[in-house]
């Protein structure tokens, strides 16, 4: 896998099809890989490929300081991908302008990893390796919610209190999220100020549901912000409960198929409107 | 001659401290993988060992994440402010990493500079700080490299050393942290023993002399261009300590209050004018070394960092201070 993901890169750096690649690499004494950016065809040997490659890259085609080093290739997994499906579809990415080196996954070992169905890439421009993408059934992909939502509401909500008690808004959700990309986030608005930007039970409530509400329908489930999140609140709920209500109401699973609309960006006769009284 | 404490003597005394009213700070076992600095309930829930730090600090109890400094009503055209009372409530931390404690001298330099900060100061003085000694480390620790070691009691009221067994070895540095243990300890001929402590990873006179000249490097996208901004380093760091002042309520009434802040934001730096001295990140990423190992030292005499390591820990791309000085030394040579 490490060798061709390696000449592949080289050879786009060696034929200027790309300015710069962004994969995964290590030093000696790092615990676990960290993004690299590499411009040099000679530097491919920096980059690793191992199971603990768990960053979702996509981020970074958004970052203005990587966009700045040129046409980028960029390495995903199957789960990354779906990333970049809904930022085309929603006008933030070109692909002519990238290349996509796909590389097929057998996990990462992360929950979200044991009810994974696009461990082989189907959107890029390359893959590398070859995985097998299982059927997961919706009820074993949402299990880890179900189960949660089988207690009772007093005790959802004292779990969530606990939890969002600790959040010091260090935005680590946010800024890992590869479908967070407002330039002014609605957080940071303080003329006047929208949200308590206090990391107060109640603003903590408050930012949690509204990152959640802005990406209803859209999120893809990478769960980098539960992984990112230092206090180590299981954001992987909420994920699971917006991707439930799109897939349950409107058939809709984000970034799974790269010609379907949007769910909050198209009207269909067939939406649901029982909620209109 | 020693003095000890057994371990069910010392959970005893945190519950008699809870009786008394005061506010009790440790390491609280969150989930697997995570422990965190916590106020407390009971005395089982402190977690004495099986983990290398929280990732928290224990900056909290002298310098909370969120502060009310006053509140304002509105009446017609009359203004009243109400000042916020200052705090009063006695705490404890026990089981403080040296690596923790030893931030509160040096946050002592910036909250009593140009300005005395009453709440801060109150705080302080209503804190005592007893620390446990570190008998393992991480690849994530580099106290050693910045001058302190796993027994360092800078910065602590008492110091718990392991004896081995079911006990500790109880040191005062301070009356507060005598009067804390007062009756408590048995005389003993065991004495405790701290870890090792981590390699030394960076030569910290030697980096300092080369940032005197690295501002303008144009190495530093390279170093630091995976950075995501977020504030996991800054919120976990014991020494990171600035703030965002904000007004929160109506225009009738409300309270200013100040909000932790991070230098990695882009909001941190941009200006009125829409100027941003600071527009990318790994010129904030500099601003966040500079101030550490060179302003800081500069103006106050000792660096902005005890080496805990939490900033790698929390980050979610494995940067932080540590690999970047790393490769700044590496750099130069």
């Amino acid at each position: 896998m490490l060798q061709p993901l390696r000449e592949t890169c080289r050879r786009l750096l060696e034929d200027g099809t790309v300015q710069v690649v962004i994969g995964y690499g290590q030093a000696v004494r790092a615990v676990e890989p960290y993004p690299v950016f590499i411009t040099d065809p000679d530097e491919v040997g920096q980059l690793v490929w191992n199971e603990q490659c768990r960053t979702n890259l996509v981020k970074y085609l958004l970052r203005k300081e990587i966009r700045a080093l040129g046409k980028p290739a960029i390495v995903v997994k199957g789960c990354d991908e779906r990333a970049l499906v809904v930022l085309e579809q929603e006008s933030q990415l070109d692909r002519s302008q990238m290349v996509v080196i796909g590389v097929a996954c057998d996990g990462m070992a992360e929950p979200r990893c044991e009810v994974c169905d696009a461990h082989q890439p189907r959107f890029a421009d390359v893959t590398i390796g070859q995985a097998d993408n299982q059927d997961q059934p919706a009820e074993r992909r949402y299990a880890h919610l179900r189960q949660f939502l089988e207690q009772p509401l007093a005790s959802r909500m004292a779990y969530w209190k606990t939890e969002l008690e600790r959040c010091v808004k260090c935005y680590a959700c946010r800024q890992a999220c590869p479908l967070c990309y407002c330039e002014r986030c609605i957080v940071d608005k303080n003329r006047p100020t929208c949200l308590d930007t206090s990391a107060t039970l109640k603003g903590n409530f408050a930012w949690h549901i509204v990152r959640a509400f802005h990406l209803a329908s859209r999120c893809v489930g990478c769960d980098q912000c539960s992984r990112v999140c230092p206090e180590g609140i299981d954001l992987r709920l909420l994920n699971l409960s917006l991707a439930r209500a799109a897939e349950a109401d409107f058939g809709y699973r984000a970034g799974t198929a790269r010609e379907a609309e949007p769910v909050l960006g198209h009207y269909s006769q067939q939406d649901q409107e029982d909620f209109i009284r | 001659m020693s003095q000890v404490i057994s371990k069910p003597a010392l959970r005893r005394l945190v519950e008699s401290w809870l009786r008394q009213g005061k506010r009790v700070f440790a390491p609280v076992q969150i989930r697997p993988n995570l422990v965190s600095y916590q106020p407390v309930r009971s005395p089982e829930q402190v977690q004495l060992e099986g983990f290398v730090r929280p990732l928290n600090s224990i900056k909290e109890v002298v310098f909370p994440r969120h502060e009310k400094l006053f509140q304002y009503r509105v009446r017609g055209k009359q203004i009243d402010l109400v000042p916020e009372p200052l705090p009063a409530v006695e705490q404890v931390v026990l089981a403080a990493r040296p690596c923790d404690a030893a931030a509160l001298p040096i946050l002592d330099h910036v909250f009593n500079w140009d300005f005395r900060d009453a709440a801060y100061n109150r705080r302080r003085e209503l804190t005592t700080v007893v620390t446990l000694a570190c008998t393992e480390h991480d690849a994530h620790c580099f106290c050693t490299s910045v001058g302190s070691r796993p027994d360092d009691p800078r910065g602590s009221d008492a110091l718990l050393l392991d004896v081995g067994g079911d006990a500790f070895e109880v040191r005062w540095m301070t009356d507060k942290g005598q009067s804390l243990f007062a009756g408590q300890t048995e005389a003993s001929t065991r004495t405790g023993r701290a870890g090792p402590g981590p390699e030394r990873r960076a030569d910290l006179a030697r980096v300092g002399q080369l940032l005197e000249h690295a501002f303008e490097r144009a190495e530093w996208p390279a170093w630091t261009n995976r950075c995501l901004g977020c504030g996991a380093c800054a919120y976990g760091c014991p020494t990171c300590h600035c703030f965002d002042m904000v007004d929160e309520g109506g225009p009738s009434c409300g309270a200013r209050v100040r909000n932790w802040d991070t230098c990695q934001a882009n909001q941190f730096t941009l200006h009125a004018s829409g100027h941003n001295p600071r527009g990318v990140q790994s010129q904030r990423q500099r601003q966040r070394i500079y101030h550490k190992f060179h302003v800081y030292p500069q103006k106050f005499g000792e660096l902005l960092c005890t080496g805990c390591g939490n900033c790698t820990r929390n980050c979610p791309v494995s940067l932080g201070v540590l690999p970047v000085l790393e490769a700044v030394q590496a750099e130069a040579s």
